[in-house]
């Protein structure tokens, strides 16, 4: 059983492609090029992580693209720490649609996603977070991640 | 390795095979001998026991024939108390009998003579005279009422009858014993037909009335205790039994009374005659079983010696790989365990000899990443020093023998330049990249150029090398003592934290990332421009710079040290502004005490640097 999974959907300009598992050394992109479409959506909520290998790969892919307007939905926070750290992960043509942000509660350890979304949660201007998170019991819930390293694509 | 000494396989089938059927046939020789003895003697019994009834059936038709003949001058003896016309008439033919006598007891206990009938005149006085014992005879036949006698050991019998005529009006009782000689030659033949059946016509003392020669007027209890002759139930008319006779041999014995006084006609065989069959039976089985078992052994013995040289061309195989020789093959063709196990045993010598070139291989292989680990540690600085104002403190861990993470600080016109980059993967061909990268910074440190520029070299020589299979994230930041500056350039690498002394132990806002420029990593392209910004410092500023190992540190229950706690390391271990020697090490010893020795999954690179007071 493989451990990744890609499924890109072209209707016209358009492409929809969802991508899951884990990307590392045996990610194989060959087969779904990106060429052709002028609008491509990722949708990336499903991916578990990604290596330094799969970064390589991926940004190999992803320039497949050309100059199509690429947007990336529902990253995780191992796209987001690639998008910030590497720089071709998010091509220069491309936005980030939405993206989680990881919360927990210390004391509970309890964690959580939250869905930042653009014209939201944020815009190229900052980031205007949700005044409370909390968890199941209510109990308040503070951001895992340090924010001006975290948001700092953002800005780009 | 000594063969065990032992019994041998072949040796052992040969027992088995020779045995087993050995004991097989033995239990059944046994049982079927029982049964088929059982059965012969059952058969023997019944046919002696049919020629018995059938030789005192005929004795008894012949006896009461010559009576019945004598029966008319009887009758006219008791009309007329004397033999007349009718009696002569007896003679007229031929016939049985020979002599007619009527005796009469008197008082005084004695017998008298009251007339004699012969067939030939006087005989009656010649063959009367020698019979031995006859006043006894006659007192017999008076107790008996009916006697048979064979006086001289051939065919002629008396016949002894006591005929009693009741009392009438005028004549009293009278009580007259005739004797009545007969000649009974076929009631002799029958009786000494020769063979291994002894046939004897007795009375109930064992005297021999008929029977083989010899024999006749002899008392066969002598020769042979026959219990069945004291029996004087007349309702038993035949039977059988086993008898012993006088040299100690078994006898079977059969017998049937007559109808003619209590005469037994007796049949005898031995046992031993009659089980003959049997002993033929065990004669020819045993030399069945001799022969069945010499071609059993025979069998046997081609049998083992097929397997045994198979499995000593095995043994001798498996003496030569304990020997070391793991090329050896055993050539068997038997189609069958052995020929399997030959086969088995010649896939696993050709796998031990594939696992052994392997770990030759890998041996060899090993002893090469030692060296090239040897090699690499020459790459990597001391892990504390002080540099220009600068305390530097780091520490590395590869995840194999060689890493993929480099390091490196060095002095160049009174700068500080700080180096730290990470080769896609790890081990080997990561470990070679590295190589690379510190053979170019080696030039580079002579060339006394930006950050920037560092990188645009540094990328050209791992493009160079890597052709875009291997890729390198890359740090590389430029202290100004003079001007407390820090100018980086980054190659998309982790974002060094940066954090200010304060007042109050620094809190996670208080890290900030120096990720204020980011260029592509090293060897993606050829050409590849970098930037760089420049920061200014204080007094007591630190700066983390590391690899995305650390988070990754797994625990034996492969759990990850995670993002977060290495935040909350990174806070703790700087809490009171230590030396950034102290804070590495503590650092250090917060994930070495949650990995508890577990195998790193990704090389471990981070060190710090501090602005002392001048």
């Amino acid at each position: 059983m493989s451990k990744y999974e890609i499924k890109v959907e072209k209707a016209g300009a358009n492409a929809n492609v969802v991508v899951s598992g884990v990307i590392d050394e045996d990610a194989d992109f060959k087969p779904y090029d990106l060429s052709g479409a002028t609008n491509i959506d990722l949708h990336l909520g499903n991916i578990k992580s990604i290596n330094s290998c799969g970064i390589r790969e991926w940004i190999k892919w992803i320039g497949t693209a050309g100059a199509a307007k690429v947007q990336y939905h529902e990253c995780p926070k191992i796209i987001v720490d690639q998008i910030n750290m590497v720089q071709g992960f998010l091509p220069s043509q491309g936005s980030v649609i939405s993206f989680y942000v990881p919360y927990y509660n210390d004391d509970s350890g309890s964690e959580k996603n939250v869905l930042f979304k653009y014209g939201q949660e944020f815009t190229e201007n900052g980031v205007k977070a949700p005044e409370a998170v909390t968890d199941e019991s209510g109990a308040p819930m503070e951001m895992d991640v340090v924010e001006a390293k975290y948001f700092k694509f953002i800005k780009k | 390795m000594a063969r065990k000494a032992g019994l041998s396989i072949r040796y052992k089938i040969l027992l088995l095979m020779t045995t087993l059927p050995l004991v097989i046939l033995a239990v059944y020789l046994f049982v079927a001998v029982g049964v088929f003895e059982n059965d012969k003697v059952a058969y023997v019994f019944e046919s002696s026991s049919s020629v018995a009834k059938t030789m005192a059936s005929q004795t008894t038709t012949d006896l009461e024939s010559s009576l019945t003949s004598a029966k008319p001058a009887l009758q006219e003896f008791l009309s007329y108390e004397r033999f007349a016309t009718i009696s002569k008439g007896l003679f007229s033919a031929d016939g049985p009998i020979q002599w007619i006598a009527a005796v009469r007891e008197r008082e005084a206990g004695d017998f008298k003579e009251l007339d004699v009938l012969e067939r030939n005149k006087g005989t009656f006085q010649i063959e009367w005279r020698d019979v031995a014992g006859t006043s006894a005879m006659l007192t017999e036949l008076s107790e008996k009422n009916r006697l048979v006698i064979v006086p001289f050991r051939d065919d002629r019998v008396i016949l002894g009858e006591k005929i009693v005529v009741p009392a009438t009006e005028t004549t009293p009782e009278k009580t007259t014993l005739f004797l009545i000689m007969a000649r009974v030659p076929n009631l002799v033949q029958v009786y000494q037909t020769p063979g291994q059946t002894e046939n004897f016509l007795v009375d109930q003392t064992g005297r021999v009335l008929f029977g083989p020669a010899g024999t006749v007027g002899t008392n066969v209890q002598d020769r042979v205790k026959l219990p069945f002759l004291q029996v004087n139930d007349a309702q038993t008319k035949q039977g059988t039994d086993e008898v012993t006779n006088s040299a100690g041999e078994p006898l079977l014995a059969s017998y049937s009374v007559t109808n003619f006084g209590r005469l037994f006609a007796v049949s005898l065989v031995p046992k031993r005659e009659a089980l003959k069959a049997v002993d033929t039976l065990i004669r020819k089985s045993l030399i069945f079983f001799a022969v069945l078992i010499c071609v059993t052994v025979i069998v046997s013995l081609l049998a083992a010696s097929n397997l045994t040289s198979a499995l000593t061309d095995l043994y001798q195989a498996t003496r030569k790989v304990a020997e070391g020789r793991f090329d050896i093959r055993v050539n068997i063709s038997n189609r069958d365990e052995v020929g399997s196990l030959a086969d088995s045993f010649n896939a696993m010598a050709a796998e031990v000899s594939r696992l052994m070139a392997e770990t030759a291989e890998k041996a060899r292989m090993e002893g090469e990443l030692k060296t090239a680990q040897t090699v690499q540690e020459t790459l990597f600085p001391a892990p504390n020093a002080v540099l220009q104002g600068l305390r530097v403190a780091g520490f590395y861990e590869p995840a194999s023998e060689c890493g993929g993470d480099w390091w490196h600080y060095c002095e160049i016109n009174g700068k500080v330049y700080v180096w730290i980059g990470d080769a896609t993967g790890h081990g080997a061909p990561a470990a070679l990249i590295t190589s690379a990268a510190k053979s170019a910074a080696t030039i580079i440190e002579r060339l006394d150029v930006s950050p920037s520029k560092a990188l645009e070299l540094l990328n050209r020589s791992v493009f160079e090398v890597s052709r875009g299979r291997i890729m390198m994230t890359f740090f590389l930041g430029c202290y100004d003592p003079q001007k407390r500056t820090f100018t980086y350039s980054n190659a998309s690498h982790e974002a060094p934290f940066l954090i200010s002394k304060a007042d109050q132990p620094p809190k996670k806002k208080d890290l900030v990332p120096l990720n204020e420029v980011n260029s592509p990593r090293l060897g993606q392209a050829r050409d590849t421009q970098f930037e760089e910004v420049t920061i200014e410092l204080k007094e007591g500023d630190r700066i983390l710079l590391y690899t995305d190992g650390i988070p990754d540190i797994h625990n034996p229950e492969s759990q990850s040290w995670g993002e977060r706690e290495f935040i909350k390391g990174i806070l703790s271990s700087n809490k009171d502004y230590p030396s950034v020697d102290n804070a590495v090490q503590t650092l250090v010893d917060q994930f070495q005490d949650y990995r508890k020795g577990a195998p790193l999954i990704d090389d471990i690179t981070f060190f710090m640097i501090q602005v002392e007071a001048t």
